[in-house]
């Protein structure tokens, strides 16, 4: 991969990358089109891996460990648990309510597709890879900006995941306890009024024991 | 000459705000008290003013009171200011005293009602309006007064509003009067127009002679229509034929409202009126002449319905009507003191004879069939001698006050040269009608008198019989006054050419400053008219006595046998009412059901309201297509959105911008976008003779071609962003020679 | 490799997240299909990070895994709660809106 800085593409590099977008293109449609959620989020955790690699050949070795470890790690068995409390196989995957605008919209994702790659593919200069120093993309360099010039953006980020596990668990807590109670405070008032209740008269006594014989 | 002449109106104003302000909880003597102080402080002033002050002042065309300037817009400037000259102050006098006695009279008979002050209070309140509407110096003040009484008619007529009867009277009083008034309205707005002024003193000093006002105007002068808007007004408001209906259902008001409407005020306003603008009057002989004929055709009309009206109020109505006919035929005639003279005359002894009826009514416990009547005079006695005064006074026996007014219209209608040559005839025809009109007042006020008073007994039930009782003196105090004015009042307007001293008629030289001089009758003209109208009444009093002395007679009740569809058509007033309801109302009414079903049902309420909800919905039904709340769908749109900006923005030029020039048989194209070069490296490809082989290919926006041969050439251009990868395409079709 | 490899490989990525996300019924698989956008802006960043020689592309990646993180802890808490109320994770279910 260092070896590919400032120079045309060797034959390796060129299988290494065609092998790669091919997992991941592969990894992302058999993802998108599972009808069982556990197999899409394993096909996703494999094309996340795919994507990792894909990072590493770009000198990102930072970002595919991290990659790897957030997304196929952890954010993926979060998917994974969730799955799990959900998991229902789905009849019909695509709804067809609306179905000709969601069609229509895909369309024009892929026009707006084939446009950018025009543009990029002709951008002057997008044809040669970049020159860049041996440090680039290793841990103690993007330690070393994420620290010293995005010290505070990071900080934002450390209060932005704090609130989203805070949100997490009011959003998906469990009401069940509080309902609990409520009914057996509703059930102890309603047995303090039968004890505070006079008696029933002798009249609906009777006419009660009287029913007792059918 | 300035004097306070506003307390006249303002003091009757003063009394109905208090009584109908506070009024309610004050006791009855209040009340007639403040009442009664309001009309007598204004009597008082208005004696103050037209004995006193006038004699001065009459030369200068009277008293004249600003109170402040009411509008002003350009040329229109109207104060808000009282006249009282000669004719005016006569009027106010005769309101105000005559008023003033119909108050005392009310207080009597009015005792049981409950809602005493309201009755004092509009009572007032008339007053008011009336003495405005006569002092008022121009035309807009007098139309204010001119609505107030008809408002207060209203109120009035309809004083016992809860029956539904009562209130329908009050309402066709006002909607007639309505009808009239929007004439009134016309007539200012042209006299406006042609003259630019709507001040009385101007109008009638003659600063309208000569102007605009002669000039031709729809085939006449637009002097004849400024009166004829203003007659109709008149009309209205003095019940004439056309609109006189209102007037005999106006009985459903208490008695002393009647009396006050006929006698002092309300109907009197229209001849008024004609009187007061008598300069614009003259200008327009024709107009004259309608109004004579209208009034001639009233008096005789009206004169026969009351042959056959069984209702004593309704009789006197029909009299008043009559009455007010000769009046106009007076004005009409040009005999504009005549027909002012009639209408003081008139103003005694129909109130007078009004406030007998509600003496005798009282007497009969409110039943007022002449049918049931006869036998009064004894059970009554002042009553019927005030009754009896007046009945001869408008009869016009002489020396009783209608002997000389009668006279003076019906002589002034023979020898008045005011229509001209072609219009003579209108003159004798009028007097000729007028005669008959006083021949057939003789014989139905004789009817009234004896069917009520003559005989032995009445033919009403024992009860009402045994209740009949001489009214309170608050009520026969009144009558009295009342009676000594309907014999004797004549005597002021002796006329000139009987007696031969012109300082003998008072009447006479008091309005000449106002009206002009009087119409010159000649001495053995008036004696040979005069004894003709005594002859007349003697035969309409005799006639009746021998139809009606002492009750019913057999010639009466044979008369009856013989003609009975005829009787029973002017019994039923010639169903006048309900012509006008088969012509006008029920048009109406059904225009209005048809307007109310497809105006208001259908645009309105169908269209309109229903329609716009309805528009609403659908506009809400349809928008709500696109809220599906379905995220994805949003996304779907706004992918979709993106790509079509995307589209547009990277259009390399836009359709139809291709400029070509055509020199000989070459042409230059620029296909550039706005003529300006592209910040975009563009290509352009150029076909010039739509053969579809590419002719030019470049970067170049410009092309050149030279054709072989003339002929019509399709130039067409793509031009390609390569970056993009977008392209469009121009086309142009040339023709080259 | 020449950038605009990884640069069209990230436009395809994006287009079958994007796919996935209009098309798919179930609201766990449409999560996945933000997961997949995100990742595409992540390669561009990167691609171009490393086109540029500049490594605060990096930066941004990783705060934009990051946010994925937290996107996915309330998405996916969002949907406990949904499935908890509404028995379903479908999307075309979960509207309140008439149709």
């Amino acid at each position: 991969m260092g070896a590919a800085i400032g120079s045309p593409p060797g034959l390796g590099e060129q299988i290494l990358f065609w092998v790669l977008a091919g997992w991941v293109v592969g990894g992302a449609l058999f993802t998108m089109t599972r009808r069982n959620p556990v197999t899409a989020v394993m096909s996703l955790v494999g094309t996340f891996f795919a994507l990792a690699a894909t990072y590493a050949s770009l000198s990102a070795h930072f970002l595919a460990i991290i990659q790897i470890l957030v997304y196929a790690g952890a954010i993926m068995v979060l998917f994974i648990f969730v799955v799990m409390i959900l998991n229902r196989e789905e009849i019909t995957p695509v709804t067809p309510r609306g179905l000709i605008l969601r069609v229509m919209g895909i369309g024009a994702g892929l026009y707006l597709t084939r446009v950018f790659v025009r543009v990029v593919a002709t951008s002057p200069g997008a044809d040669v890879p970049g020159k860049v120093s041996d440090t680039f993309g290793t841990v103690a360099s993007i330690g070393d900006i994420l620290f010293r010039d995005f010290l505070y953006p990071f900080e934002a980020v450390s209060l932005l995941l704090l609130v989203a596990i805070v949100g997490g668990v009011v959003i998906s807590r469990s009401h069940q306890k509080e309902v609990a109670a409520e009914i057996a405070a509703e059930r102890r008032k309603a047995i303090e009024e039968m004890a505070h209740a006079p008696y029933p008269a002798p009249e609906d006594a009777s006419s009660s024991g009287g029913g007792g014989h059918h | 000459m300035a004097f306070n002449l506003r307390l006249i109106p303002l003091l009757p104003f003063i009394g109905a705000a208090l009584l109908l302000l506070f009024g309610r909880r004050w006791k009855r003597e209040t009340v007639v008290l403040v009442a009664a102080a309001a009309i007598a402080g204004a009597c008082l002033v208005a004696f103050d003013a037209f004995f006193s002050k006038l004699p001065e002042a009459a030369e200068m065309g009277g008293l004249r009171d600003v109170v402040w300037t009411w509008f002003s817009a350009g040329d229109l400037k109207v104060d808000l200011a009282f006249r009282l000259d000669a004719l005016s102050g006569l009027l106010c006098l005769i309101i105000t005293f005559i008023g003033f006695l119909i108050h005392v009279y009310a207080s009597g008979y009015m005792a049981d009602e409950p809602d005493y002050a309201r009755f004092f209070g509009y009572l007032n309140l008339f007053c008011g309006a009336m003495l405005v509407l006569v002092l008022g110096d121009s035309l807009p003040v007098m139309f204010v007064g001119w609505e107030g009484v008809g408002l207060c008619s209203y109120l009035l007529i309809g004083f016992w509003y809860t029956d539904n009867a009562n209130a329908d009277a009050g309402k066709k009083a006002f909607i007639t009067n309505r009808i009239g008034d929007f004439g009134f309205l016309l007539g200012m707005f042209l006299l406006f127009q042609y003259t630019g002024t709507l001040n009385m003193s101007d109008a009638s000093a003659g600063a309208v002679q000569g102007s605009a006002l002669t000039q031709p105007l729809w085939g006449m002068t637009a002097a004849f229509w400024v009166c004829l808007f203003l007659f109709i007004g008149a009309v209205g408001k003095s019940a004439q034929i056309p609109l006189y209906v209102w007037l005999p259902d106006a009985m459903a008001g208490p008695t002393p409202v009647s009396a006050l409407i006929h006698a002092a005020t309300m109907v009197t306003a229209g001849v008024y009126m004609v009187a007061r603008l008598h300069a614009l009057f003259v200008l327009a002989p024709a107009a004259l002449a309608i109004v004579a004929i209208v009034g001639a055709l009233t008096a005789l009309f009206a004169a026969i319905i009351g042959f056959a009206q069984n209702d004593f109020k309704k009789v006197l109505a029909y009299s008043t009507v009559s009455q007010l006919g000769f009046m106009f035929a007076g004005v009409g005639t040009g005999n504009f003191e005549a027909g002012v003279f009639h209408l003081y005359t008139h103003a005694f002894f129909k109130a007078g004879l009004f406030l007998c009826a509600g003496s005798v009514m009282h007497a009969m416990s409110g039943s007022g069939d002449i049918t049931i009547m006869g036998g009064l005079r004894k059970k009554i006695p002042w009553t019927h001698g005030v009754f009896f005064v007046c009945w001869l006074a408008i009869c016009g026996l002489p020396i009783f006050s209608g002997f000389f007014s009668k006279d003076a219209i019906i002589a002034g209608a023979f020898s008045t040269e005011i229509f001209g040559a072609d219009l003579a005839w209108v003159g004798k025809l009028v007097g000729a009608m007028l005669m008959l009109a006083a021949l057939g007042t003789a014989f139905y006020m004789s009817r009234l008198y004896f069917l009520v008073f003559s005989g032995k007994t009445t033919r009403a039930s024992h009860d009402i019989q045994h209740h009949i009782h001489e009214s309170p003196g608050v009520m026969v105090g009144p009558l009295v006054i009342l009676a000594i004015g309907a014999g004797l009042g004549g005597l002021i307007g002796a006329p000139t050419g009987l007696f031969g001293h012109p300082e003998w008629n008072f009447l006479g030289h008091t309005l000449e400053p106002v009206l002009g001089a009087e119409l010159d009758v000649p001495h053995t003209t008036e004696i040979i008219f005069m004894l003709a109208s005594t002859v007349l009444a003697a035969v309409g009093i005799v006639l009746a006595y021998a139809f009606y002395g002492g009750g019913y007679r057999q010639p009466a009740i044979k008369f009856a046998q013989a003609f009975p569809g005829f009787v029973q058509l002017v019994r039923d007033k010639f169903r006048v009412d309900e012509l006008y309801d088969f012509l006008f109302i029920r048009p109406i009414k059904r225009l209005s059901k048809a307007l109310f079903f497809v105006v208001d049902r259908i645009i309105i309420d169908k269209i309109l309201v229903e329609g716009l909800g309805a528009a609403v919905d659908l506009v809400g039904r349809l928008s709500r297509m696109f809220q599906t709340g379905d995220g994805q769908r949003y996304m779907a749109v706004f992918a979709i959105g993106v790509a079509v900006t995307v589209i547009f923005a990277t259009r390399p030029t836009t359709p139809g911008e291709l400029k070509v020039r055509v020199s000989g048989l070459s042409v230059d194209v620029d296909a550039r976008r706005g003529g300006r070069p592209s910040a975009r490296p563009l290509e352009y490809t150029f076909d010039f003779n739509g053969d579809g082989k590419t002719d030019t290919k470049g970067i170049n926006p410009e092309g050149h071609f030279a054709y072989e041969k003339p002929g019509k050439y399709e130039i067409k251009v793509s031009v390609v962003d390569p970056r993009w990868g977008t392209e469009s395409h121009l086309t142009r079709t040339v023709e080259v020679r | 490799m020449p950038t605009h490899y990884y640069l069209t490989l990230s436009f395809v990525l994006f287009l079958i997240g994007s796919s996935g996300v209009l098309l798919r019924r179930n609201a766990i698989i449409v999560l996945m299909g933000i997961e997949l956008q995100l990742n595409a802006g992540n390669l561009a960043l990167l691609a171009y990070s490393r086109a540029l020689g500049d490594q605060k592309g990096h930066v941004f990646a990783f705060i934009i895994i990051a946010l994925a993180a937290a996107e996915a802890a309330v998405g996916l808490a969002i949907l406990v709660g949904l499935f908890r109320s509404r028995q379903t994770v479908n999307l075309d279910e979960a509207s309140l809106m008439k149709r």
